[in-house]
Order: structure tokens, then C-alpha cells, then sequence
């Protein structure tokens, strides 16, 4: 039988919240040798290795092949692979990690409620500064993606990656798409989120490469979780 | 495959010298523009969605520079740096590469454009034919034939645009959304219920304004409300939105009639000649009828050049892909290949720099789908 390998999350709430699950699924999750390595393996089905992995390096190994299965963020998953692209697909959506990718733009643009709007400020700010409004993101395919869907053009995309809240404020962008969950963040930072600003609502998956969806293990593993959730 | 073998390279070679030798034939000098750009002037212009085509990288200096994804630029800022009297008429060729990521469709990644580029031409629809009619020589020197031809023309839309009674903001607004076809057809529809009537969560600031001065009346909003101005998009900015918000409100709606006849023309598609009869039915004012005569005169033009526009097609929605064109656009096909595209550009050299605008025509062959299309 051939392995499997299981990116799981390596730090942080969501790795506590993705082992419970499994756990409570009657799965454990045990690492070989030291607390601190990065390989592990699954007990209680055949052959499945595991990876400790960052969210981000999960939804990679994904889309590489490395990994056949994983937990990781509904958003880094989407960022990651397109959606035409059939290479890995959610399974199950575990109900913890919720968060919501959001366009948001500074409390004093009183102007702008929408999408819509965003665009025509997108040209107002060509005309008035010469040079393109900017939007602050990791979420460089989220954003384009959407922005494009929305008919908003003209605008230029900054990678930002850390602190993306920050940056209207410091002046490194005009508006942002950044990830939120009460938005309180936000709010401290005197942002608003546009009326259909909503671009992903996401929480925590378990995803799997096209070729192992079928395989016996992956949905034996599917099946006690469903029972968790 | 890692490049291109002995054999392929010549092969290319041989059909693009065939190409060039008809461009050369007809007066136009092979320029070599920089391979390498400014980012900011694709970027800047085109906006994200082809920057995420475009190879960006930085120079040690942190400038951002690109590859070029196509000629046409690079093609117009080396005429501003090399011409002395830009306005003057320059004819240029070029064959050389351009780079885009590969889209969904999988195009390579890099690939050899063919084409010209025509500054100045005065008669236009003399100039407009004659590009077509070489891009068409050009195709059959390489070894092509069953070619399809179609046509657009985005000034037609343009002048019943100009036509149609509206706020000027809302043509704006149409006029830019004219090349996303659906955010058009959205914008249009919300027009025709008279624009701004819907609630929306800044719904309650423009109520605020009342008789106000909008400026003043945003001021206060922030004070009130205790949000500070972050960021360069100043409160007069604001202000000049809100007042068009408000405006919105009071405004009649656009006339179902005037809906209808946008949608009708966009809807507009058939033989070229035979399309005339539709077209001429469409009731605009005095900037349609410019543009009709435009059109009308241009099939007199193609005949001249020896080219047979009955067996043209025309689509008013052709054309609405890419933002730069002005006016005539042309598209080459063959065995379901589209080998060859361009048309008028006339906005370009003046939005580079040039003090004037700039009558600009150009088209640009596919070298390798043409190779594909013939093999």
C-alpha cells in the first residue's frame, strides 16, 4: 500500500484545534523522535505519514503533490490553487479557524460603500495623483480574482506580509484585503469593510490531491470526523 | 521543450522573413525597441489585471522594471526618444519577442511578434485599410489563405454614447465600463432606475449633506464622528463624490428607449457590409453619423486597397478587450487561430508624453500560431 502523507498545521491554535479533531476522531497523531521534528505518523490507519507543516506550506504542498492530504485555511487554499484548477479540493469544512477575507478601506472614505464605487475612485485617484491606488494584501490571486469578477481595474497590488492593517495609516496603500475575524482590528485601525466586500468567508479544511479522494484511508478518515463536527 | 531546434529556428526564421520583406515593401523601417521596460508604464496604464501577466522584477536600485508583454509601448516610447518632431509621420516595423505568463488557455510564455506601427498617417481610413491590407499580405507571403477577418469600430459606440442625453458623469461611467461588458450592462440597467436610488450603508452621509455644501458637511462628518483623514485621497476627493451621489438621486432616469438603443447597437453582428442596414437603422445624433460615415467610407477604402469586405464580419462588441484603442480594430484568424490583431490607437503617444495627440495605427502577427496554423 502506498503512504499517504498528512500535512497538518505545525504551530499555533490551529494546529491545537486540528489535532484535537483528529484525536477525537480516534485517530492519534504521533511524532518520530524528537517533540521538535517535523515528521510524524497517524495511528489508526495504514500507512499515513504525517508533515508538520506551516498553513501557508500546506496549501503548497498541495497543489505539488508532496502532500495528499491536509488541514489548513480555506484562504490560503484558494489563494494557492485557482479555482479551475482541479489538482487538490476541500473534502470537509471543519467548523473551527473562521475567518473572513474582506476589502477594506479607510473610516474617512465616506464616498465609497461598494465595490462599484471603489472602481470609480480607482479612476478619480489616477486623474488626481498620477499614479495608481494601491491595495495591501497577501491575497495577490484572491485579490485580483475578485476585483476582476467585480469589474473594479486600475488599481495596483502591494504584497504585504504582516501588519496589513497598518498600511493605509502609514501610507504604503490605500485600501487593503486582509483577513478578519470580529474586525475589531479593523475598526481600531479606522477601517470600514464595503458593503460587498466579502470575499471569502473560511475556515479551517481538510483538502485533498485529485488523485487520493477515493482512496479507502482518506475516506475512512472523512467519515470520523464528519461524526466530530 | 527547452527552446527551439536548428530546424525549428529556421523555419520560423524563413516565414518571418517573409513577413518582414512585405513590411519593408511598404516602407516601414525595423526598429528593435528595449526588450526590457519600465514596469510603471504598462503597470500604471494597464492595471492589475496585466500586471499579473507581466514579468516584473527589480533592479538592484529597487526600480521595477518588466519584460515587455508586447510591442506597442515599447514601440511608441521609442518614437517619443528617437523622433525630433513626434507629430511628424514615422512607419515602423519590428520582430522580436514579448512575455506574458502563460494564462488558462496555456499560450507560451514567451513568443515572437511580427508588426507595424504607423505615427502620424494622415487620411484615415486610407491609413486604416492599408494596415489591414498588410496585415493580411503579410499572412498570405508567410504561406496562409482561408483567412477570416473581423471587424470593429469603438468610435460607432463611442459617438451614440456622446449622443444619448445622460449626465456627463454617467457617461464617464458607461464609457469606461464599455470594455467590461457585464459591469456595462450592471451600470446601464441601474441608470435606467435612475442611478443612485438604492440604499447603501453611506446612504445615510449623503442624507446628511442636505442643502449643505458637501465638502462641509463631510468635515463635520468625520469630526462628529470622530474619524481621522488617513491616507492621500484628500476630503475634497470625497467631497466630489459625495456631491455626484447626491445628484444621482434627483436625477431623471435614463430612458428605457435610450437603454435599448445602447443594447441594440452592442448587439449588432454579421457580414460587414451587411450589418450597414442595422446600423444605418440606429437613430443617434450627429457623432453617430460621423462615425457611420467613418465606417462607410473605410469598406470604400478596403475595396481600394484590392480587399473584398463582404467576406469581413463585424461585431460591435469586438474590440472591448483591450482599453487603449480609439477607434477601427481588426482581428486575423485562421483555422480557429487568431493570428493577427490591432487597430487605432489614438490616445497612446499623448498619454506617454507627447505634447499633442498623435494619430496612431499598428497590428501585430503571432509568429508561432501563424507556424501552427500553416503546418
Amino acid at each position: 500500500m502506498n503512504t499517504l502523507t498528512f500535512a497538518i498545521p505545525s504551530k499555533g491554535r490551529l494546529m491545537e484545534q486540528a489535532q484535537g479533531l483528529i484525536e477525537q476522531a480516534g485517530f492519534k497523531v504521533e511524532r518520530i523522535g524528537s517533540d521538535r521534528g517535523y515528521r510524524g505518523r497517524l495511528t489508526g490507519l495504514e500507512n499515513v505519514e504525517i508533515a508538520f507543516l506551516s498553513a501557508s506550506d500546506i496549501a503548497a504542498a498541495l497543489k505539488s503533490g508532496e502532500a495528499d492530504l491536509g488541514i489548513t485555511g480555506e484562504d490560503l487554499l484558494r489563494e494557492t490553487i485557482a479555482p479551475d484548477n482541479a489538482v487538490a479540493d476541500v473534502l470537509l469544512r471543519l467548523k473551527f479557524g473562521p475567518a473572513n477575507v474582506v476589502v477594506a478601506v479607510p473610516d474617512c472614505w465616506l464616498d465609497v460603500a461598494q465595490m462599484a464605487d471603489l472602481d470609480e475612485v480607482a479612476q478619480q485617484f489616477y486623474r488626481l495623483h498620477g499614479r495608481r491606488m494601491r491595495v495591501a494584501t497577501k491575497y495577490m490571486n484572491l485579490t485580483r480574482r475578485h476585483f476582476a469578477a467585480k469589474g473594479v481595474t486600475g488599481y495596483r497590488i502591494v504584497e504585504s506580509l504582516g501588519a496589513t492593517e497598518g498600511a493605509p495609516a502609514a501610507g504604503s496603500a490605500e485600501l487593503i484585503v486582509d483577513i478578519t475575524t470580529s474586525g475589531a482590528t479593523l475598526t481600531a485601525n479606522h477601517l470600514k469593510i464595503l458593503d460587498d466586500g466579502l470575499i471569502l468567508s473560511s475556515c479551517a479544511v481538510l483538502a485533498a490531491g485529485a488523485s487520493c479522494a477515493a482512496d479507502a484511508r482518506v475516506q475512512q478518515l472523512v467519515a470520523a470526523l464528519v461524526r466530530c463536527l | 521543450m527547452a527552446g527551439r531546434t536548428a530546424k525549428e529556428r529556421e523555419a520560423l526564421a524563413r516565414q518571418n522573413a517573409a513577413i518582414m520583406a512585405v513590411f519593408e515593401r511598404a516602407g516601414f523601417e525595423q526598429i528593435a525597441p528595449d526588450i526590457i521596460q519600465p514596469a510603471d508604464i504598462f503597470l500604471e496604464r494597464s492595471g492589475e489585471d496585466i500586471r499579473a501577466r507581466t514579468f516584473v522584477f527589480n533592479d538592484p536600485n529597487g526600480a521595477e522594471l518588466c519584460l515587455r508583454p508586447d510591442l506597442t509601448v515599447p514601440a511608441c516610447r521609442f518614437h517619443l526618444s528617437h523622433a525630433g518632431q513626434p507629430e511628424k509621420e514615422a512607419r515602423y516595423s519590428y520582430l522580436g519577442p514579448a512575455f506574458r505568463f502563460p494564462d488558462e488557455k496555456l499560450s507560451p510564455q514567451e513568443f515572437t511578434q511580427a508588426g507595424l506601427e504607423w505615427f502620424g498617417a494622415g487620411e484615415a481610413v486610407a491609413a486604416e485599410a492599408r494596415m489591414l491590407k498588410l496585415a493580411v499580405s503579410a499572412l498570405e507571403a508567410a504561406g496562409a489563405s482561408a483567412l477570416q477577418v473581423t471587424l470593429g469600430d469603438v468610435g460607432l459606440f463611442a459617438g451614440l454614447l456622446q449622443d444619448t442625453a445622460m449626465p456627463e458623469r454617467w457617461r464617464r461611467r458607461l464609457q469606461h465600463q464599455f470594455w467590461r461588458p457585464e459591469a456595462f450592462k450592471a451600470l446601464l440597467h441601474s441608470f435606467a432606475l435612475g442611478g443612485g436610488k438604492k440604499r447603501s450603508s453611506i446612504s445615510e452621509v449623503i442624507d446628511a449633506i442636505g442643502t449643505a455644501n458637501p465638502q462641509d458637511a463631510a468635515v463635520r462628518w468625520l469630526e462628529e464622528h470622530h474619524l481621522p483623514q488617513q491616507g492621500l485621497r484628500g476630503i475634497d476627493e470625497v467631497a466630489a463624490r459625495l456631491a455626484e451621489k447626491l445628484a444621482d438621486r434627483s436625477e431623471t432616469p435614463l430612458p428605457q428607449a435610450a437603454v435599448e438603443k445602447l443594447e441594440a447597437y452592442l448587439a449588432v453582428e454579421g457580414g460587414a457590409e451587411d450589418v450597414l442596414q442595422s446600423l444605418r437603422a440606429i437613430s443617434g445624433g450627429a457623432g453617430y453619423a460621423a462615425a457611420l460615415a467613418h465606417y462607410e467610407a473605410r469598406l470604400a477604402a478596403l475595396e481600394e486597397q484590392g480587399l473584398n469586405p463582404k467576406r469581413f464580419r463585424f461585431s460591435a462588441n469586438f474590440g472591448r478587450e483591450i482599453e487603449y484603442y480609439t477607434g477601427f480594430v481588426f482581428q486575423v484568424e485562421a483555422r480557429g487561430l487568431n493570428l493577427a490583431g490591432g487597430g487605432r490607437y489614438d490616445d497612446m503617444l499623448q498619454d506617454l508624453g507627447a505634447a499633442q495627440r498623435i494619430p496612431a495605427l499598428g497590428f501585430a502577427i503571432h509568429t508561432e500560431r501563424l507556424q501552427v496554423a500553416l503546418s
